[in-house]
């Protein structure tokens, strides 16, 4: 069997390449890449190629070889009557569909991980610095566990009075309004979520919300009220202590590396 | 030289694919009727008459209209009045329940009576119907629209059934157990609301148009007698003692205020 | 090998053959029984349950005082989604399947996929401990075996007993539950409680296959005003029999009825109460003679075809599933159109096949608030040509309320809509928008359009949620609104440029505009910002198809044609060098 080309092997690892990122990571995640992240992709796969195919000199004539010869040797004439033929008309076809298609809206995202402020405040009030501020009531977990069974509790009616409407009778994120909000609320249940983050993260989203996002987090609009209008402070750190009681997962403590 | 143009192209192909990528409610609770534990039906000869009247005391409230919001064809042709307080001669005061409470034996059911309800021109007639333990209603609608029977049951499974124009009469199923009174409504026509008492022995009266009651045949000896009224409630807790003598006559006036 | 197993096979459907014809059908229909009451299952049941339908069951949990409908309270008795007939308990398998589906369009949530099964029958046998009734309980099944196929045919037919028999009293004359009587209804612990909206299938609590909604009209909705509608046709009687009933009882309402007349009236009379005493007999426990039985068995079988015609009927309203909401392939896309937009009833709108679907929720960020939304969604349709855009809004409301006092507030409340647009459309997805409900301080355009003055949009702007104030200077926007059969229908135009380019969005095709809205049902007491809400979506005007697509592929086509000859030419010439 007669030795694949360089130029025919670079070709294989870009089609290959495109069908992994057009179909099967669709396929694995249940969302299929954008196309203009495949683009991205693609180009600089092809920016790779060409890099490795054009370091030596040897090698770049290596590649170039068998499109000269396409291009020049009386031999090929069959074939390249047909690129000449085809190639015109796929870029004919490609620019004509490009041309007519629909423009994409926007896509809605969430920010992975939005900065809080240095500063974690209640109202006006501030607490203290959001990389030390604790929950004030975690340590009653060793200290007192009837007084802190009694937070818990606290935290359960205080989510179960405003939370669950959204994020979900069993804090999945599927409540009744869910339906309602894009990107979908928070679903505490994901092991993504409580153990990557501290309680003073918790603290600055529920009290500030949406509005009190960084414009680093932008496009995500979150629908996330600002509770600090309606819950005491002790009730915020009692529904942070019941997601966690509830769900089993701990938040990150200081000093501990995200996941 | 060739090949470093070609990477500085791929570089800059690559630059611009990346940068384009890019409630009302609570209903009140209605205070039941007190039942005996048991009752033993047996013939009675000689037994005596409770009687009396149950006067209002003070001024009679004005009867509220009850507002017509629809079927007003039908409906509408005579006013409706909230029937909570319905005066006759002398303050009398219908739709009283005069019952005695403690007795566990004495006479049966009348045989042939018959225990309906009407319900003509979307108002219930009577608004106050005893129903003996193991009878069957019959509701009547002669209006030729649909009403709807709603029983509020709790002691006996809760009862709604549609009767519309075509089913002239129906009736109802007996229920097992003593209980009530309890509301009927007609959820078509929600003015509509009459009550019904299942009770278990006959010495039950509900009080005619000017506050008169007869118990007959009851078996001599003494009785708690108590009443009950939609809005002046009951004296279950301090029933009047009364005694009654074989082919005697005792009369027993009540006076209530609302509650 | 394959022949044992093929072995297997027969002899295990061999088996389950012999099992269905052991068990009588009914009782397998009956499905599973709960087992006892376990300290598991309370434990379970205080977890999960209790923060809505109490720790003793009474439907009073901590959660419950925001919540329409209520949690329901388990110690009467009372559940709305039974397999079994009126006036009866449910199996042990409804309660199991309420548990395991949930209840859609109220806060009942699927625990099937949370919740391991066994888990799901520890609750069963908790929740039935709230009533004694179940001790010796043994509901009689609603017999579902003589399913009538949809067709057609059927639906007509069903959709005259849905008239006939008193359904649009609450549902309505379509179906859209703004019956007469629908705005004053309470279930039996005196909360406020609204018919259902049977284009809603989306939100039909029991589900919202024929067979659930033949369970409803047999069975009733235990603790709400929906009756049983077995009674609503005259047992044991022909058709013939029944009309002839008809004609003789408005007779006898009319001159009256002649001698022979009465007779025949007392001959069918008493025909129907034969049939409806075997009934009751049924109902209060007596067994029946096996006659007896096939009298009852050939009686009911008209009226149980006659309530499949009803199901069949309400279900061709509506689809099954709620509709997308509009983003990604849904958003809406205003079509270009040459000369003038079409008005409120132009039958141009119907071009538009699918109106694009705004999901809306009650607005719980700022005080007053409404948990329990009575608006499900705004639909959309837009057309736009060179100088204007025009919208046809529609969204489904039980009740036309014009302003009035609210019965509990005596705040004034009235039917509204507000359509929300950035004034400033962002620059890419970097550029933050506006806060979704009225801004923040980068300020939003608001259509507002209230039912007083049906003809009339408003232009506004606002900052923040209570910050909304009137324009000062109105641009000239057509607007029709109309209500009817429980939707509001609300047609808007505006040109696509406005004069006030400081505080009105300006329409530009190709360009992304978010989009989001305001409702206000004033029956439900919505007024300010006690509303249902939608969150930012994003509409197009879909760019008129350009020419460029016959200019520009030619070009490109000849160009790499052009660009492969020369290269061609390049390497020839390289290699005679």
């Amino acid at each position: 069997m007669q030795r694949l080309s360089l130029f025919t092997k670079c070709l294989i690892i870009f089609v290959v390449l495109w069908l992994f990122l057009r179909f099967f990571i669709g396929s694995v995640w249940s969302v299929p890449l954008p196309a203009s992240v495949i683009s991205m992709y693609l180009g600089l796969i092809l920016l790779a190629i060409l890099v490795h195919v054009s370091v030596e000199d040897d090698r770049f004539r290596e590649f170039l070889r068998p499109v000269k010869e396409t291009l020049a040797d009386d031999d090929r004439r069959t074939r390249r009557t047909v690129l000449f033929v085809l190639i015109p008309l796929v870029m004919l076809g490609l620019s004509f569909s490009r041309l007519s298609t629909k423009a994409d809206p926007p896509a809605v995202l969430r920010t992975a991980h939005p900065a809080p402020p240095t500063e974690l405040e209640y109202r006006d009030k501030v607490i203290g610095l959001t990389q030390e501020v604790e929950n004030p009531f975690r340590h009653l977990e060793k200290d007192d566990t009837e007084a802190f069974k009694a937070h818990v509790d606290n935290g359960r009616r205080v989510y179960y009075q405003n939370c669950f409407y959204c994020h979900g009778d069993d804090l999945d994120g599927e409540g009744h309004f869910a339906h309602g909000f894009n990107p979908p609320p928070a679903n505490f249940q994901d092991p993504g979520i409580i153990p990557n983050y501290q309680e003073s993260f918790f603290f600055w989203r529920i009290s500030k919300g949406g509005p009190g996002l960084p414009p680093a987090a932008t496009p995500w609009d979150s629908a996330m009220p600002v509770w600090e209008d309606h819950l005491t402070e002790e009730e915020i750190w009692d529904v942070i202590l019941f997601l966690s009681e509830y769900t089993g997962y701990r938040p990150r403590t200081f000093g501990e590396a995200a996941h | 030289m060739k090949t470093k143009v070609v990477t500085i192209l791929t570089l800059l192909i690559a630059c611009v694919y990346v940068t384009t990528a890019a409630a009302a409610g609570g209903n009140e609770e209605v205070e039941s009727l007190v039942f005996p534990a048991s009752y033993k039906a047996m013939s009675v000869s000689n037994g005596g008459t409770i009687s009396g009247m149950v006067k209002f005391d003070g001024t009679a409230p004005e009867m509220k209209k009850l507002e017509i919001t629809k079927d007003v064809q039908v409906c509408g042709k005579t006013d409706k009045f909230d029937e909570s307080i319905v005066l006759g001669e002398g303050n009398g005061l219908k739709n009283t329940i005069v019952y005695l409470t403690d007795i566990s034996s004495g006479a049966d059911f009348p045989s042939d009576a018959k225990y309906e309800i009407d319900q003509k021109g979307c108002h219930f007639n009577p608004h106050v119907r005893l129903l003996p333990v193991g009878k069957r209603l019959t509701m009547i609608n002669p209006d030729r629209i649909n009403h709807n029977v709603h029983i509020f049951s709790s002691m006996n499974p809760a009862f709604n059934k549609s009767q519309p124009g075509t089913r002239r009469k129906m009736n109802v199923k007996a229920v097992k157990k003593a209980e009530g009174p309890v509301a009927v409504k007609c959820d078509v026509h929600g003015w509509m609301k009459a009550w019904i008492a299942y009770i278990p022995h006959p010495y039950f009266a509900v009080t005619d148009e000017n506050g008169k009651y007869t118990l007959e045949n009851v078996p001599p000896g003494t009785y708690k007698l108590a009443y009950w009224q939609e809005a002046c409630g009951t004296n279950k807790a301090e029933p009047v003692s009364v005694t009654v003598e074989a082919g005697g006559t005792v009369t027993q006036d009540f006076t209530l205020a609302l509650k | 090998m394959k022949k044992q197993s093929y072995n297997t096979m027969l002899i295990s459907v061999a088996g389950l053959i012999l099992l269905l014809a052991v068990f009588p059908i009914p009782v397998l229909a009956q499905g599973k029984q709960a087992p006892a009451a376990s300290e598991e299952g309370k434990v379970l049941y205080e977890d999960k349950c209790a923060h809505c339908h109490g720790v003793d069951g009474a439907g009073d949990g901590s959660a419950a005082e925001n919540l329409l409908p209520r949690p329901r309270d388990f110690t009467r008795g009372l559940y709305k989604i039974r397999s079994t007939e009126s006036a009866q308990l449910p199996t042990d398998q409804d309660i199991f399947d309420i548990i395991s589906n949930g209840m859609p369009g109220s806060s009942m949530p699927a625990w099937g996929e949370i919740l391991t099964e066994n888990e799901q029958w520890q609750l069963v046998a908790h929740i039935k401990t709230f009533y004694d009734g179940f001790e010796d309980a043994s509901p009689r099944l609603i017999d579902v075996s003589d399913k009538v196929p949809y067709s057609e045919e059927s639906v007509t037919k069903g959709k005259e007993f849905y008239t006939n028999l008193g359904c649009v009293d609450c549902h309505g004359v379509v179906g859209r539950g703004d019956g007469t009587s629908a705005p004053d209804l309470t279930d039996e612990w005196g909360f406020r409680t609204w018919p259902a909206n049977l284009w809603e299938q989306w939100n039909y609590r029991g589900g919202s296959t024929t067979e659930d909604i033949f369970k409803r009209f047999i069975g009733g909705i235990a603790g709400s005003p929906m009756p049983s509608f077995i009674s609503s046709f005259r047992l044991g009687l022909t058709d013939e029999e029944s009309a002839r009933m008809n004609e003789l009882e408005l007779k006898m309402d009319g001159e009256g009825l002649s001698e022979a007349e009465e007779e025949e009236y007392a001959g069918l009379e008493e025909k129907l109460f034969m049939f409806e005493d075997i009934m009751l007999n049924v109902e209060e426990g007596v067994e029946l003679t096996p006659e007896e039985q096939t009298k009852l068995d050939t009686a009911l079988k008209p009226i149980f075809e006659k309530s499949w015609h009803l199901a069949n009927y309400v279900k061709s309203l509506g689809p099954e599933e709620r509709p997308q909401a509009a983003v990604g392939d849904k958003v809406l896309r205003s079509q270009y159109r040459e000369g003038t937009l079409p008005g409120m009833n132009d039958e141009a709108w119907n071009e538009i096949k699918e109106a694009s679907y705004f999901p809306l929720v009650g607005q719980i960020v700022i005080d007053p608030r409404q948990f329990n939304p009575s608006i499900d969604s705004v639909m959309a349709k837009s057309f736009y040509n060179d100088s204007e855009i025009a919208f046809l809004f529609a969204w489904d409301d039980r009740t036309k309320t014009l302003p009035q006092a609210d019965d509990e507030t005596g705040e004034t409340v009235e039917d509204a809509l507000a359509i929300q647009f950035p004034v400033k459309i962002s620059e890419g997805p970097t550029d933050p928008k506006p806060y979704f409900i009225y801004g923040d301080r980068r300020p939003v355009y608001l259509w507002s359009w209230k039912v007083a003055e049906p003809s009339t949009v408003t232009e506004m702007n606002a900052k923040g949620i209570n910050t909304a104030t009137v324009q000062s200077d109105q641009s000239p926007i057509q607007a029709e609104g109309v209500y009817k059969d429980g939707q509001y229908q609300l047609w808007v135009k505006r040109s696509l440029i406005t004069e006030d380019k400081r505080n009105d969005v300006q329409f530009a095709p190709g360009v992304f505009i978010p989009i989001a809205f305001s409702a206000w049902d004033g029956a439900n007491g919505d007024v300010n910002t006690k509303r249902a809400i939608s969150t930012w979506y994003t509409f197009v005007l879909d760019p008129v198809p350009s020419n460029k697509r016959f200019v520009y592929p030619p070009l490109i086509a000849l160009i790499s044609v052009g660009l492969l000859f020369g290269l061609k030419s390049s390497v020839r010439r390289r290699q005679d060098t």
